[in-house]
């Protein structure tokens, strides 16, 4: 290549002939065009982006402005505010106080979750290090290997972070060096070996403080006494460990996916760690998918033997999701809620495409890097001390008055006859604002009463549901008591005390998971109520146990129906009779009524949507989060090259959808006449077939040269995307290589 | 092809629909009824085909495809699929089982018939292939099949009442006995016609794809229509189905056999050189702008708009992932800009923001010059990074990042150094070494860490491919589609202008993907001007190659075709090796694999490997290119 390029050096520069280099700006120094280039190009764009055109060229000038004063801010605020939005007349400090709430808003719920996802795995990762460690005084182990198999679940993904936090938690618990190796890694003995040696060595380099004397480090580890070991030499490790002065002299090599491991590999290096075990003391972790059965199954016999095994569960996938999401989604911390669409896709996708939980965090992470750069509503979310009357510019009530949700707000008040409110809400700003202050309590309320009610539900525990379904549904469609109630009606006697009980206990302490406190002073009447209804139930079992009955019975539960068969005449008869209930009984199938009016009564949710001023507070667009974390790459590449003009809208190319047409880019006509080809593709009559297309006889009549040059660069551009490889079956033939885009 | 050979085959394809199978062709009941019918089948249809000559190749891909089919239809009576290799063979399996009603004697030979089929199986191709054999066997086992046939026929007048599946079979029977008519009355025809080799070829090709498209017919067909009226129901239309689900199309196009395309090559046409290519780029005027220019122009300042929006999401710790259709390079650089723009709002930051632009199309990058450069940027010019393993440069980068970040700064939050590494086409197909697994997950690794951020291009529509669940979560990507429609290799502009992009060198890519790889070195005159700054002996030896390699071509016929896209045949090293030790060129084979790799190193040379390691070494060039290049090293 470098010879073809020297043809040409008026063509390139340095910078493209060089693959790697530090980028230097063009305009750095000090020439002043190119720093007045940047700000036009940026105006021009932010005009496009606005919605209305006429407010355009205002907002250039406004804009102008700004990005002055953007610049004079960012020096010295460390943290950069949003692009203005409203077409750009956003006030900076809207814009920056968008920021900043977003960035208090963020790593309040980033500490949550790694608190989670730290608990999650802690008993495990205890259990481990003190197998590591006990393994050693152990004295039925003999020489064998100690060997943690950890049952991790099919989910690469989640692994990940469990190695992590192992290798963290064992090497601050047994002070050993511990190494990771994954099976794409490691396709030998010999690269196993070194991988082992080089991390065991590397480690404390980087432990031990100064960066810089790395390096010699590692010369100490080959040569302190001359000797150079090689780098696969176990050897050289145990000169290394002697050398750091280590008594200890612990290695930890954890496999972590062990089943893609070829079993061979396995016992090789298994058989290479026992005979070391007396100098060095190396212990392994296998990371196992499916069982501890099927792992040794594939494992020698001799090599099983020389393994000191224990079995860890770790929690599964599903359990730390509920976590994550209750502390992080559901939980009062949320500044942010995301509403029950893009939940139920987040929620799918991990359950269907197994994606890890880090990708869930950054999924709602991005959901809120989206709502507060995008939404300039978001600026409600402030607390009020920042939040002044001055910030809120024109636009912003502007904008309130164009939500869906206002117009159901002052449509609801012209049916309740509230027409001045409503007249107040349409015109009066500062009514607007002292509304919209008030929504934020109105909120929080809506936003207790929501997890309080889930919290009661889930802690009733009487229909099997996940917490994460019951939020979601919440949220779309309302509370649905339904089958709570059913299940409530066919309690016994002497379960409804217990359940009550439950509930209180669930007042008083409220959950810790959802970061929601016990709200007994807020319940009084509702607590006295349950009491109530307990002590009559008690006394009303008492009652019915002194009367020598066995049991309760409401008019609800099954037993209270009885099926009669009965013969007449060689013909059965079916009969229901309602048993006969006592007084009893009836008093207490009127307490149940009373308990589920009561729950009805205090466990309630609206759907989200029903809120007024909602969006300032929730946020549920999918598309962003789908195409950002879901690409579909083959329709973006279909399409752009099957339909170039819709991307870029030009008029010649505007009547061909599908079919060829000259005006189309190169690529593109090369590309449907690919979708023809077999799979072997014959250049010369790509060739001959495109050049009468394009040739001197069609309507853009190029000259043979110069569509060559197209043809050129089309088939080049080809091969750069992968649809054609080079192929030897015939001269002069490529072949093609994707069919499935 | 002759018209009359033509219609000879078709006829005989008219017929053959109607004769049915009862069972799938690999039924292991269906053995006994074959025993010897087979070979003669086998043999006569070669005969018929293709005049004595044998013609192979295309029996044995096109079986296996068949019986695939069959596999896949698994309807009991699929009649189509092996109608074509073993026509007789239904000839044959049909009657017994016609006569089963009738006469019992279809049963008696079944188990030696078992015995038999299964050694037969081998030779039965054999002689198949090579396509000799003695006439009579052959027509003792149609006569046996028409007399069975008759005598199927015969029974069913006799018996009168037809039913409706013996009905069928009645029409089998009969059709048996006229097509064995018209294969005597072909076979007859051919004998006197003596056909060419070449059409024998063509002839051979023609049934596999008449009879595919028979399938359907015959399906259609199959409502008890006389055999007669079968000309319209074979009619295969010309082209592809269209329309086919991708999956779908991948199979109908990798049919063994279907490969058909002209041996037209690129001979007649001039091809472009990079002098050439270059001079037009630079004086066509319309090759000057491209005509989407504007549209283009638009579609670039959109994705220009989300530029604060990407950087956003590098500083929460997302890495960018833009793709679609087009060369994004400028984007990037763009992007670089506008990065740096931002950054240079106070000094301070500006000096620890570190912008890296990889450019993935070069085929020399390495992830260790990736590391360097890193490391240069983070330590100084002063700073050198201990070479080694990737794995233990990025431990020691990571190192020296959290070091700088801690000590050299006073306010560390601000002052720790931040490195973006702008990645163009992160899944180059060109380069060898990115889209492998080891090289992906060093660079996720390196992504991960938190002062690090990645923003890359990727160009290809499988790039989702390059990862698993775990290194896209390291990654933590946010893809953003950033079709782009700029070309790869843009315009020719003013020098310095930003409107360039060449991301690959044109001319090379299409010559290597057409076998031409001769042209990379600048053709015959790069060969010179290599040869020319190398030692006398370099220039002896390649001399002797180049004879060799001549003599190569002589001795293989010398068309161009049998040698993949061109190139030259290979001359064995060994052999190489000892003619250049008679000829006092080298002494030991270690100074001769110091001139070869010489060679390599300018590409004017390649070696490859066969089957059982022996190494060939072979020239990039045509046989007209040799013999001018041979001229000149002896004048």
């Amino acid at each position: 290549m470098a010879e073809s390029h020297d043809d040409n050096p008026a063509l390139f520069e340095d910078d493209d002939n060089r693959a790697v280099y530090i980028f230097a700006p063009a305009g750095h120094g000090g020439s002043p065009q190119q720093e007045k280039a940047r700000p036009v190009k940026r105006r021009k764009f932010t005009s496009k982006r606005a919605s209305s055109s006429s407010a355009a060229a205002a907002a250039e000038v406004v804009r102008e402005g700004e990005a002055e004063m953007e610049r004079a801010q960012t020096t010295t605020a460390a943290a950069a505010a949003f692009p203005p939005l409203f077409g750009g007349k956003e006030s900076v400090e809207a814009a920056a106080l968008r920021r900043q709430v977003f960035d208090t808003a963020w790593p309040v719920l980033d500490g949550r979750i790694k608190n989670v996802l730290r608990e999650a795995n802690r008993t495990t990762l205890e259990d481990v290090s003190s197998f590591i460690r006990d393994a050693e005084g152990d004295t039925t182990r003999g020489t064998r290997i100690p060997a943690g198999f950890i049952i991790t679940g099919p989910n690469i993904a989640s692994q990940d972070l469990l190695f992590e936090q192992l290798s963290e938690a064992l090497g601050k618990a047994t002070q050993a060096r511990f190494v990771r190796l994954r099976a794409a890694g490691v396709p030998n003995l010999k690269a196993a070996l070194k991988k082992v040696i080089r991390d065991a060595t590397a480690q404390v380099s980087s432990d031990g403080g100064g960066g810089g004397d790395g390096d010699e480090d590692a010369k100490v580890t080959f040569g302190r006494d001359g000797r150079k070991y090689l780098d696969y030499d176990l050897e050289g490790l145990h000169a290394f460990l002697s050398s750091q002065q280590d008594p200890l002299k612990r290695v930890i090599v954890a496999f972590e996916d062990s089943e893609a491991f070829e079993s061979s590999l396995l016992t090789d290096l298994l058989a290479l760690f026992h005979s070391w075990q007396g100098r060095i003391q190396f212990s392994v972790l296998f990371g196992i998918a499916t069982s501890v059965e099927l792992f040794q199954a594939r494992l020698l016999k001799s090599t099983a033997r020389q393994l000191f095994g224990a079995k860890f569960d770790v929690v599964q996938a599903d359990l730390v999701l509920d976590n994550v999401f209750k502390s992080a989604i559901a939980g009062t911390q949320a500044t942010l809620r995301l509403g029950p669409a893009l939940l139920r896709n987040l929620l799918d996708r991990q359950r269907d495409q197994v994606a890890g939980i880090r990708v869930f965090i950054s999924s709602i992470k991005y959901a809120y890097m989206c709502h507060f750069y995008a939404n300039p509503l978001s600026v409600l979310l402030a607390d009020e001390k920042s939040l002044t009357r001055q910030l809120l510019q024109p636009e912003h009530l502007q904008a309130v008055r164009t939500l869906d949700s206002f117009k159901a707000h002052v449509e609801a008040a012209v049916d309740a006859r509230q027409l001045n409110h409503a007249q107040s809400l349409v015109e009066d700003d500062g009514y607007l604002v002292k509304q919209m202050v008030e929504q934020r309590q109105k909120k929080q309320d809506y936003l207790m009463q929501l997890l309080r009610s889930l919290h009661l539900l889930t802690s009733m525990d009487l229909v099997p549901s996940r917490f994460t379904d019951l939020y979601v549904s919440a949220l779309a469609g309302g509370l649905d008591l339904t089958p709570t109630i059913d299940a409530i009606k066919r309690l016994g006697a002497d379960d409804v005390p217990a359940l009550i009980n439950r509930l209180l206990a669930a007042i008083q302490t409220g959950n810790p998971d959802l970061d929601l406190p016990g709200w007994e002073d807020e319940a009084e009447d509702l607590i006295s109520s349950l009491t109530e209804i307990r002590d009559e139930i008690e006394a009303l079992a008492e009652q019915a146990r002194e009367k020598g009955q066995q049991s309760l019975k409401s008019k609800f539960t099954a037993q209270s129906k009885i099926l009669r068969t009965t013969v007449v005449a060689q013909k059965v008869q079916l009969s229901q009779d309602t048993a006969k209930l006592t007084e009893e009984d009836k008093a207490f199938g009127k307490t149940i009524d009373s308990l589920v009016d009561l729950l009805t009564h205090h466990i309630y949710s609206e759907p989200i949507d029903s809120l007024f001023l909602h969006q300032a507070w929730a946020y549920d667009a999918e598309a962003p989060y789908r195409d950002v974390f879901v690409p579909r790459p083959g329709t973006t590449f279909e399409r752009a090259l099957t339909r170039p003009h819709g991307y870029l809208g030009c008029e010649c190319c505007s009547k061909t959808t599908g079919t060829l047409s000259a005006t189309l880019p190169t690529t593109c006509i090369l590309y449907q006449l690919y979708l023809e080809t077999g799979s072997l593709v014959n250049v010369a009559d790509l060739w001959s077939a495109y050049y009468a297309l394009v040739g001197e006889d069609s309507d853009v009549g190029l000259g043979e040269r110069e569509a060559l040059v197209r043809f050129y660069r089309g088939l080049a551009e080809l091969r750069l995307m992968g649809f054609v490889k080079q192929s030897r079956k015939k001269a002069d033939h490529v072949a093609k290589v994707k069919w499935l885009l | 092809m002759p018209p009359r050979r033509k219609s000879t085959d078709q006829h005989e394809l008219v017929e053959r629909p109607s004769r049915k199978r009862p069972l799938p062709a690999d039924d292991p009941y269906e053995i006994p009824d074959e025993d010897d019918a087979i070979p003669s089948a086998k043999r006569q249809r070669r005969q018929s085909q293709d005049g004595g000559t044998p013609s192979k190749g295309n029996a044995t891909p096109r079986k296996q495809a068949d019986f695939l089919h069959s596999d896949l239809a698994s309807v009991p009576e699929e009649p189509e699929s092996l109608t074509e290799q073993t026509p007789s063979k239904k000839r044959l399996g049909r009657p017994p089982k016609a006569l089963i009603g009738g006469t019992p004697r279809g049963k008696p030979s079944t188990p030696s018939a078992l015995r038999n089929s299964l050694v037969d199986d081998t030779p039965l191709k054999l002689r198949g292939l090579n396509g000799v054999d003695t006439p009579s066997r052959r027509g003792i086992a149609d006569r046996s099949a028409r007399r069975k046939s008759a005598r199927a026929l015969i029974d069913r007048v006799l018996e009168g009442a037809v039913s409706d599946d013996e009905d069928e079979e009645q029409q089998i029977a009969r059709e048996i006995y006229e097509s064995s008519e018209e294969e005597e009355d072909e076979e007859n025809t051919q004998q006197q016609e003596n056909l060419a080799d070449e059409e024998a070829d063509l002839a051979a090709t023609t049934p596999s794809k008449t009879g595919r498209g028979r399938g359907g017919g015959r399906r259609r067909g199959r409502g008890g229509r006389p055999p007669g009226s079968a000309t319209a129901r074979r009619k295969k239309s010309p082209t592809p189905p269209r329309d086919l689900p991708p999956h779908e199309q991948y199979f109908y196009q990798n049919k063994p056999g279907s490969n058909k395309t002209s041996n037209n090559t690129l001979s007649s046409l001039d091809l472009l050189t990079h002098e050439e290519y270059f001079s037009l780029l630079r004086d066509e005027p319309g090759l000057q702008k491209d005509p989407h220019e504007e549209q283009i122009q638009t579609l670039q300042s959109h994705h220009i708009a989300s530029f604060p929006q990407w950087a956003f999401e590098l500083s929460q710790g997302f890495s960018v992932c833009l793709y679609g259709y087009g060369s994004k390079r400028r984007l990037l650089h763009q992007f670089a800009e506008y990065l740096s723009s931002s950054f240079s709002s106070s000094s301070s930051e500006e000096q620890n923001n570190k912008i890296i632009i990889i450019n993935g199309h070069h085929r020399t990058l390495t992830i260790r010059e990736i590391l360097t450069t890193i490391a240069l940027a983070v330590g100084g010019p002063t700073f050198r990074l201990p070479s080694g393993n990737p794995l233990a440069m990025i431990q020691n980068l990571f190192s020296l990042l959290s070091s700088s970040s801690s000590s050299s700064s006073p306010t560390p939050p601000s002052g720790s150094p931040k490195i973006t590494l702008l990645f163009s086409s992160l899944d180059s197909p060109l380069s060898p070494t990115l889209r492998k697994p080891a090289t992906q997950s060093l660079l996720a690794h390196l992504s991960s860490h938190p002062l690090i951020s990645l923003a890359c291009t990727v160009d290809t529509p499988d790039f989702p491919l390059l990862w698993d669940s775990s290194l896209r979560s390291s990654f933590n990507f946010a893809f953003h589609d950033c079709t782009t429609f700029a070309p790869f290799s843009g315009p020719v502009g003013p020098v310095g202008s930003e409107t360039k992009t060449d991301e690959m060198d044109v001319i090379s890519e299409v010559h290597e993907l057409l076998g031409r790889m001769g042209k990379r070195a600048g053709g015959k005159e790069g060969v010179a001007f290599v040869l020319r700054s190398l030692p006398e002996n370099a220039r002896k030896l390649f001399g002797l190659i180049v004879g060799e390699v001549l003599v190569a071509f002589e001795e293989g016929g010398g068309s161009a075709g049998e040698f993949g896209g061109g190139e030259s045949p290979g001359v064995e090293y060994r052999m190489l090796y000892n003619k250049a030790v008679e000829e006092f060129i080298c002494s030991s084979e270690m100074a001769f694999r110091t001139l070869l790799k010489e060679f390599h190193d300018h590409q004017i040379i390649t070696s490859h490997k066969d089957s059982i390691g022996t190494e060939y070494l072979s020239l990039p060039f045509r046989k007209e290119e040799l013999e001018s290049i041979l001229e000149e090293l002896m004048s």
